[in-house]
């Protein structure tokens, strides 16, 4: 493997005796489709945030394609595009407007943003709805419009958290083809997610954190280790309830 | 079912002194504030008794309560749980029984209660004899009646609007003049009254049309049955059971459908122009656009220079009514006008909220941050100086002072500038996050955070005020000198001055900006708008 495209080292971050993210290693090739997975809670939003400069870690380091993303941050900056779980964005925008405004915020030339806003428009199936206010839109549509926000400066590395969250099957099928396509032209992809089969189907390489570590790093195979993925993940992070104790009332026809 | 839901809004109003301490305040304030009105309209109306005008008086008191039954369930739809049927819709509950029981939680509260309270006033101050007492009783459960019947059917009928984007648009900006009646009521009122140009004798003959409404009905059936008119007293009672009956049916017509209507908070319609305006002018113009942009469809904004212009009128209002009138209020009130402007836009970043890691990501350094806090400041400005000179020149034309309209532009320029200035460098050293919560047409502060709001307001109020001394200390020294030079001279100094502190103020902010992005970036994503 030549350099990484993401390299993290010893990445770790309290919040007062908590330990969200307990000193994290991770190298994910250029060109890699690589997923972050872990239960609710495990530390994913924290390392992503960590990684792309939203959140000042308490130690450790993160190189982007070789540049150190806390030593600096504007050249890091420059070549990454995100996606945050909740797809906020200036919902007071409309689409079109709102694809402009990040690609003028990346330093793109007036014209060339709203050319490339409106191919993203189209090819995220929103050409439609450009003129829409992003409130309006629907969750779909709003992840849609972020990962659009997040391409237009054609970034080198692209980190998302649960972009699929909330999605219908048509729109994620639309995201997952344009992400596909963009790791194929030899960009990189790093995405947390909680969804095994989702992983599964379109990563090369998963890494499993836990409470604040990785617990498990590698090719998809390598995880798996020929089970599913999911039966992997269980196995190692281990089953988070009781013992089920049943409804006895729920299913029967008694009321 | 009635019980039910009377315990269910019971259950609401006790879980609320139970949560946050905010939620809390607000509901023993809310409480107290209800008392309050009680035993004002009680007063107010016992002591029409024996004046000539009594009739005419709680005909306006009966009409003024039903029109806030009439706005404030628009304003507080997402506040009360019952308001709303689709919240009840997946409930097996035929329409009647659940009208009978919306109505029955309706009228439960404080709030229903402080109008039952207080309009009893008029069995001291309108009724006479036993049967005015007995019309007064009954008077006042119709017209509370029909002031909840009403409240339901606009509510229920609004209902699909009033939960879709546009819908919350609308109530947002009522806003604005339930705040401009509120400071006509505190400002206006006493001083027009102190100088007897208000007085009750002024609501004489203002009944010639209310004694029509359903609320004048309620008020002219008190005054019948007390001066011997039975028969017309409960006639006037018949007609006005007989419009809340058809307002019930109407209600109960309108729930039937609304339980079963679509939700239309998707539908929207498209906005016009396709390209972002000022794009062509670097990061600093593509800012601008996007908060020039949100200044016209973002309804807070509206709401903020809507809240700013009446701030200003109610500061000089001694200016302009009353017997000894200060026309240095015209002045004072500019200060205002750009105080607050510094306090509504003193937490940028805070107010923009998790978009801001989308700006974030693409501001890589000083430069670029000098950039973005000018180009909010040229947008915030382009709206601000129109907008504050414009009142300064109405306010000073309504006093008959023209000329203290250019002085208080000057006052608004360099105050304007010191408030931008104040704001870039308050959005980046005490910036915190806020959240919008139903019913509220401002964003406030997120628990835990009052204090960076209360510290960025003072410092903002305080700052403006200290940053125009030298304005008004040359619109004194000056007062002699001919105007053809005073003003020209005062306007464009104070704008230089003005333009100068902005961009002070930018320059610190994009510094400290530059060493704390991801910190502002954890506050911006903590705001829930």
């Amino acid at each position: 493997m030549g350099e990484p495209a993401i390299a993290v080292h010893a990445l770790r971050k309290s919040f007062g005796a908590k330990e969200a993210v307990a000193g994290i290693d991770l190298e994910i090739a250029a060109g890699s489709f690589a997923g972050l997975v872990g239960p609710n809670g495990a530390g994913k939003t924290t390392s992503l945030s960590m990684m792309t400069g939203l959140l000042r870690p308490d130690g450790g380091q993160v190189v982007i394609n070789g540049r150190d993303v806390w030593a600096d941050p504007p050249a890091a900056k420059a070549i990454i595009g995100v996606v945050t779980a909740e797809a906020q964005l200036f919902d007071r925008l409309s689409g079109e407007e709102l694809l402009e405004y990040a690609g003028r915020l990346r330093g793109l030339p007036a014209a060339q943003a709203r050319d490339r806003a409106a191919q993203l428009l189209e090819v995220l199936d929103l050409a439609a709805d450009a003129q829409r206010l992003v409130a309006d839109y629907s969750t779909g549509m709003r992840k849609k419009a972020a990962l659009g926000c997040a391409l237009i400066h054609n970034p080198s590395v692209l980190f998302l958290d649960e972009p699929l969250e909330g999605v219908d099957p048509v729109s994620a099928d639309v995201i997952r083809r344009l992400l596909t396509d963009f790791t194929a032209s030899g960009s990189t992809v790093l995405f947390s997610s909680h969804v095994m089969e989702l992983v599964e189907q379109v990563c090369d390489h998963v890494a499993i954190i836990d409470k604040g570590r990785i617990v498990a790093s590698g090719t998809l195979d390598e995880v798996r280790g020929g089970k599913t993925l999911q039966r992997a993940f269980i196995d190692l992070v281990g089953p988070r309830t009781s013992e089920e104790e049943g409804l006895s009332w729920l299913g029967s026809s008694s009321s | 079912m009635a019980w039910l839901l009377v315990q269910l809004k019971l259950r609401m109003l006790r879980n609320a002194l139970r949560s946050s301490a905010r939620a809390k305040s607000s509901f023993i304030l809310s409480t107290a504030f209800a008392a309050l009105v009680a035993v004002g309209t009680f007063t107010g109306l016992a002591l029409l008794r024996g004046q000539s005008t009594s009739v005419d008086v709680t005909s306006v008191v009966f009409t003024l309560f039903a029109f806030g039954w009439l706005v404030l369930p628009l304003v507080a739809f997402g506040l009360d749980g019952t308001l709303d049927p689709a919240n009840l819709a997946l409930y097996p509950l035929r329409t009647r029984t659940l009208a009978v029981g919306l109505l029955a939680a309706s009228a439960a509260g404080a709030w229903p209660l402080a109008n039952v309270l207080g309009l009893l006033g008029v069995t001291v101050g309108l009724a006479s004899g036993a049967l005015g007492l007995v019309i007064a009783l009954v008077a006042v459960v119709l017209e509370v009646l029909f002031c909840i019947t009403l409240a339901r059917f606009v509510t229920t009928s609004m209902a699909n609007v009033l939960r879709s984007r546009r819908g919350r648009d609308f109530a947002a900006f009522l806003f604005i003049p339930i705040v401009a009646l509120y400071e006509t009521f505190t400002q206006v009122v006493p001083r027009l009254a102190a100088s007897g140009k208000l007085s009750t004798s002024s609501f004489g003959g203002v009944d010639a049309w209310l004694r029509w409404l359903p609320p004048g009905l309620a008020a002219h059936a008190i005054q019948d049955a007390s001066t011997g008119h039975p028969g017309t007293a409960l006639l006037r009672l018949a007609l006005l059971a007989g419009i809340t009956v058809v307002l019930g049916a109407l209600w109960v017509r309108s729930l039937g459908r609304a339980l079963v209507t679509a939700d239309s908070s998707t539908q929207s319609s498209k906005v016009h122009g396709k390209v972002l305006p000022f794009a062509r002018y670097g990061l600093r113009g593509t800012v601008t656009a996007r908060l020039w942009i949100y200044q016209r469809r973002d309804p807070t904004s509206l709401v903020y220079w809507g809240i700013t212009a009446v701030i200003m009128g109610a500061v000089s209002v001694s200016a302009i009514v009353g017997q000894n009138k200060h026309v240095g209020v015209l002045i004072a009130s500019a200060v205002f006008g750009a105080a607050f402007v510094g306090v509504f836009h003193a937490n940028m970043i805070g107010q923009t909220g998790p978009p801001f890691v989308l700006e974030a990501t693409a501001l890589t350094g000083r430069r670029t941050l000098r950039a973005y806090f000018s180009g909010q400041n040229i947008a915030l400005a382009a709206i601000a100086v129109p907008l504050l000179a414009a009142v300064s020149f109405g306010l000073a034309y309504l006093a008959r002072h023209p000329v203290y309209g250019l002085l208080g532009t000057a006052v608004d320029l360099a105050g304007v500038g010191a408030a931008l200035g104040l704001c870039n460098i308050l959005s980046v050293t005490l910036p915190f996050p806020v959240e919008r919560r139903a019913g509220s047409p401002v964003r406030v502060t997120t628990p835990g955070y009052t204090s960076s709001g209360v510290g960025a307001t003072l410092a903002n109020v305080i700052g403006v005020a200290l940053a125009v001394i030298p304005v008004i200390v040359a619109i004194a020294l000056t007062g002699h000198d001919p105007a053809a030079i005073r003003m020209p001279v005062l306007l464009v100094c104070s704008a230089g001055y003005g333009l100068a502190l902005a961009w002070l103020g930018g320059l610190v902010a994009a510094a400290a900006a530059e060493q704390r992005l991801p910190e502002l970036c954890q506050v911006a994503v903590r705001s829930k708008l």
